[in-house]
């Protein structure tokens, strides 16, 4: 767990203990199907962050978001939201996570 | 593997076709290069054909059938190729081996891709196909916003401005104000671009590649049997394909493909070559910094400098590298299927010594074709053969 208790879902090889951050089937490094969820605290760096001013269809009523990588200090790297986009936010950038919302991790400045 | 050659060319104008069916534009890139060939269209003995979605967009699949049906062509294997946007550049690869193999001596290439008469919102659904939609998907990651990703880090890492992103833009633009092919070419400046609508931070409209309908078609065949061929046969000397992450946090770094990377490398191998023979490039500027990532990663600019080089000039045509004299996918926007087979039909232009927008001695040239988030990619090298 993290500082504030958030965690971030990744997956956890039951075979060889490899994570991912998923989704996916195949364990990439023992090619077993022992792929299980696993929480991992939501501390890491922002390795970039971009505005989404053009969303797509099912995103259109949130106005615009900001979409965020962040390499987790767990050792993968996720996809999700920057709920505190500001210019001053770059690469490196600490961040923690602040809220799951439909199962992606929304991160904020840390 | 026997010496390949591509004899016969053929391209629709790239742009706005209203009324036409990815059918009808197929049919005429196709035609067009049949009848330049060299070859009686009896002996081609295989066709592929590189598309996207004319299945979503038109409700039409098995293209690559109706197209050869169309062209009265035999009872020949028919196979349409999907790889995102790398889909064309597949396409000629796969026509590449079988003659290349001696499985036939002459093999149809076509890319085509209808897509100005769907909304927005249904391009867009369905260009997301192409990404990877179990992780990227849900986060509402487009892929403006992927190259949005790539540009802020581009920047901190290497000083690239806004400006000099602009260089790429403005560059291509007026490229594609000399070719005929591309209908949206134009005579852009840095205020124009920078006061433009953001897209997805940093990434503003001009940076991003207009939605096209187009066709493109080449004919490849047996070195030695080139001969009769109307027009100077150009020598396949390298056609690679790759594969790379299906999603974006996949890339050990964001700023370089790995895709890229590995199919460069083996078509310079392939082709007893190095970067510094390559005498122009198309490559796959689906977006401004996509064009500064390309160049980079195909070896052609040193790492970090795409965007300089650009803003300096040198990869103007009469610049040390030209890249997309054509105008690029900036200027004649990207028909996805088409963009792959679209850039060979230019490289080929280029080494006839025939384009609009010649560079100058072009003996050697490259084309660059890469899908979705990078999970497909295909480079070629050509030659004029007396080079």
């Amino acid at each position: 767990m993290s500082a504030n208790g958030a965690s971030v879902d990744v997956l956890k090889c039951s075979n060889c203990g490899a994570l991912d951050a998923g989704p996916r089937e195949i364990c990439p490094t023992c090619h077993e199907a022992a792929l299980q969820p696993h929480a991992v605290p939501g501390d890491g760096a922002l390795m970039s962050w971009t505005m989404i001013r053009r969303p797509p269809a099912a995103f259109r009523a949130e106005g615009a978001y900001a979409v965020a990588v962040v390499q987790l200090d767990a050792g993968v790297k996720v996809t999700g939201r920057l709920g505190t986009p500001d210019e001053a936010c770059g690469p490196g950038t600490r961040v923690a996570l602040a809220e799951k919302k439909n199962g992606v991790p929304v991160f904020r400045w840390a | 593997m026997r010496d390949v050659a591509i004899t016969g060319i053929g391209s629709t104008v790239f742009g706005k076709h209203d009324g036409r069916g990815p059918e009808s534009l197929a049919a005429e890139a196709a035609n067009a290069a049949l009848k330049r060939a060299g070859v009686d269209r009896k002996e081609i003995g295989a066709v592929y054909l590189g598309n996207f979605i004319a299945g979503p967009l038109s409700g039409q699949e098995v293209l690559a059938g109706i197209i050869a049906d169309e062209l009265g062509l035999e009872n020949i294997p028919c196979t349409k190729v999907e790889g995102a946007c790398a889909s064309g550049g597949i396409a000629f690869r796969h026509a590449v081996l079988a003659v290349g193999a001696g499985l036939c001596d002459a093999a149809l290439v076509v890319g085509v891709e209808k897509m100005t008469h769907a909304s927005g919102g249904q391009v867009t659904q369905a260009l997301n196909c192409a990404m990877d939609n179990r992780s990227d998907g849900p986060s509402g990651l487009t892929f403006p916003g992927l190259f949005g990703l790539a540009w802020r880090i581009h920047a901190a890492k290497y000083g690239t401005t806004r400006d000099e992103v602009s260089a790429v833009v403005i560059k291509n633009k007026a490229n594609g104000l000399k070719n005929p092919l591309a209908q949206l070419g134009a005579n852009l400046s840095l205020d124009v671009i920078r006061q433009s609508q953001p897209i997805a931070d940093p990434i503003q409209l001009y940076d991003c590649c207009p939605v096209s309908d187009g066709a493109a078609a080449v004919v490849v065949v047996a070195r030695d049997r080139a001969a009769n061929a109307p027009d100077l046969p150009i020598d396949i000397l390298a056609s690679i394909q790759t594969r790379g992450s299906p999603r974006i946090a996949g890339h050990e770094d964001i700023v370089s493909f790995e895709a890229t990377v590995k199919a460069a490398e083996r078509a310079y191998a392939a082709a007893g070559l190095s970067a510094k023979d390559i005498d122009f490039v198309e490559l796959h500027d689906c977006f401004s910094m996509a064009e500064i990532i390309d160049s980079e990663d195909l070896g052609l600019v040193p790492r970090g400098m795409g965007a300089k080089w650009a803003a300096e000039g040198r990869t103007r045509v009469g610049g040390s590298i030209p890249i997309n004299p054509s105008g690029g996918l900036l200027a004649k926007g990207h028909p996805v299927g088409a963009t792959g087979v679209g850039q060979l039909y230019e490289a080929v232009q280029q080494l006839r010594g025939l384009h609009p927008n010649q560079v100058k001695d072009a003996s050697i040239g490259m084309t660059h074709n890469l899908g979705g988030a990078g999970i497909a990619c295909t480079v070629s090298i050509l030659r004029r053969p007396d080079a």
